[in-house]
């Protein structure tokens, strides 16, 4: 789902991409960029464990608290798709 | 019909936050934050002085039920995670009988279903008490309702090693110990139906389906609750409350994803002040449903349990109240 359609801020989903993509690459010593097309588990193997501590990031870096209740996993496949939860599904933290 | 006749439950008033945890089991302070933030621990109970004996009395001398019907009890079930607790020749659940004038009872341990062998010495109690009963009845000695047999489970576990205080990234175990008597036949809290999956190949020790496990995980326990719901002529909607296994707060929260299911009619009250309590947490979310007037005569409700160490079991219960 595009960040318009959502309904989302476009500017703070591109802050939670920019700095997705960032932890995710460290997290998982990738040398290759981390893109927004990239499917979470398939092509970086990113674990339930590994995924829980890119929220944390997330929630540290640009202090937000993510509504983790609501996150539904198995819709999330891409980096993209997660974006989109966090840039809807958090609030100042 | 198999029944829980009463629940006695010890949580030790000592508490340690997790943060102390974190030298001693080496966890880093991402690991940490990680449990304390999305996995909703915040302290486990520890009961320094007390040993596993001194654990299991604790929770046995709260169960009232017992005095004066010792004679009753046929099995004593002791639930346990752990496969081994006690150097041999030791074996602190004889002790504990003898303590408790239960030397007449057969006792055994109950633990190759890791943290689901709770539920399975609910069964295996109900089952053993059933046959017995029948048999009874075909030579004409049988005796039913108040005076009929009894087992005891015991469940309850020292946090005494690495293994037995932390769960790899999952959930940190803390010390504890529940009684709980069942009878074949009773009235109270019975037992509509029990459904479980034993997957060996999810095995910790090799490691090699750990990916898979993580996958399969809510599908595989989310088909035992509804397995459990079919066979008790029930669906989710009729369930009170959830008592589930206190892994952590977001496997449950994504359960509920899962399964459509309100997550404040899961009780999750225990998770952040005691976490894991091995076996026990089914009677520890039991006796706090009781307290906190969450269940009424004829309510129904739903334990869940997952056993991971040495494979993996998924389990659940329902029950009447």
């Amino acid at each position: 789902m595009a960040a318009q359609e959502a309904g989302l801020d476009g500017e703070f989903r591109q802050r939670v991409v920019d700095t997705m993509t960032t932890v995710l690459a460290r997290l998982l010593d990738r040398a290759e960029p981390v893109t927004e097309d990239m499917r979470l588990m398939e092509e970086l193997g990113l674990s339930s464990t590994f995924g829980l501590e890119l929220l944390l990031e997330l929630e540290d870096q640009l202090l937000i608290l993510i509504d983790v209740e609501l996150m539904d996993q198995d819709q999330m496949k891409t980096v993209g798709d997660l974006a989109t939860f966090v840039a809807g599904h958090s609030r100042p933290g | 019909m198999t029944a829980l006749e009463a629940v006695s439950v010890y949580l030790p008033p000592v508490r340690i936050p997790i943060e102390s945890l974190a030298g001693p089991l080496g966890l880093t302070d991402m690991q940490v934050k990680l449990f304390r933030r999305f996995h909703g621990l915040r302290e486990v109970g520890r009961d320094p002085d007390a040993s596993l004996y001194d654990l299991l009395m604790k929770a046995a001398a709260g169960l009232d039920a017992l005095r004066g019907q010792e004679h009753r009890v046929r099995y004593v079930l002791y639930a346990r995670t752990m496969p081994v607790v006690a150097p041999y020749p030791v074996n602190p659940l004889h002790e504990v009988c003898r303590a408790l004038g239960l030397d007449h009872a057969l006792a055994f341990t109950v633990t190759h279903q890791s943290c689901a062998s709770g539920l399975l010495a609910i069964d295996m109690a109900g089952r053993l008490l059933a046959a017995d009963t029948v048999l009874a009845a075909d030579t004409g000695d049988g005796q039913h309702g108040q005076a009929g047999p009894l087992a005891l489970i015991l469940s309850g576990e020292k946090a005494f090693t690495r293994d037995a205080q932390v769960f790899a990234d999952t959930t940190i175990f803390g010390e504890g110990s529940a009684a709980c008597l069942v009878s074949a036949f009773g009235a109270r809290d019975r037992l509509l139906a029990y459904a479980a999956n034993v997957r060996g190949e999810f095995d910790s020790a090799t490691g090699e389906n750990d990916a898979r496990l993580q996958r399969e995980y809510r599908p595989c326990l989310a088909e035992v609750m509804r397995r459990a719901l079919d066979e008790a002529g029930l669906t989710l909607d009729d369930i009170r409350v959830v008592l589930p296994h206190n892994v952590n707060v977001v496997t449950w929260q994504r359960m509920c994803l899962l399964l459509k299911f309100p997550l404040d009619r899961v009780l999750l009250d225990n998770i952040p002040t005691s976490g894991h309590v091995f076996c026990a947490d089914v009677f520890a979310n039991y006796k706090t449903a009781c307290e906190r007037g969450l269940l009424q005569p004829g309510d129904r409700y739903l334990a869940a349990a997952v056993g991971a160490g040495g494979g993996a079991t998924f389990a659940a219960m329902v029950f009447e109240h």
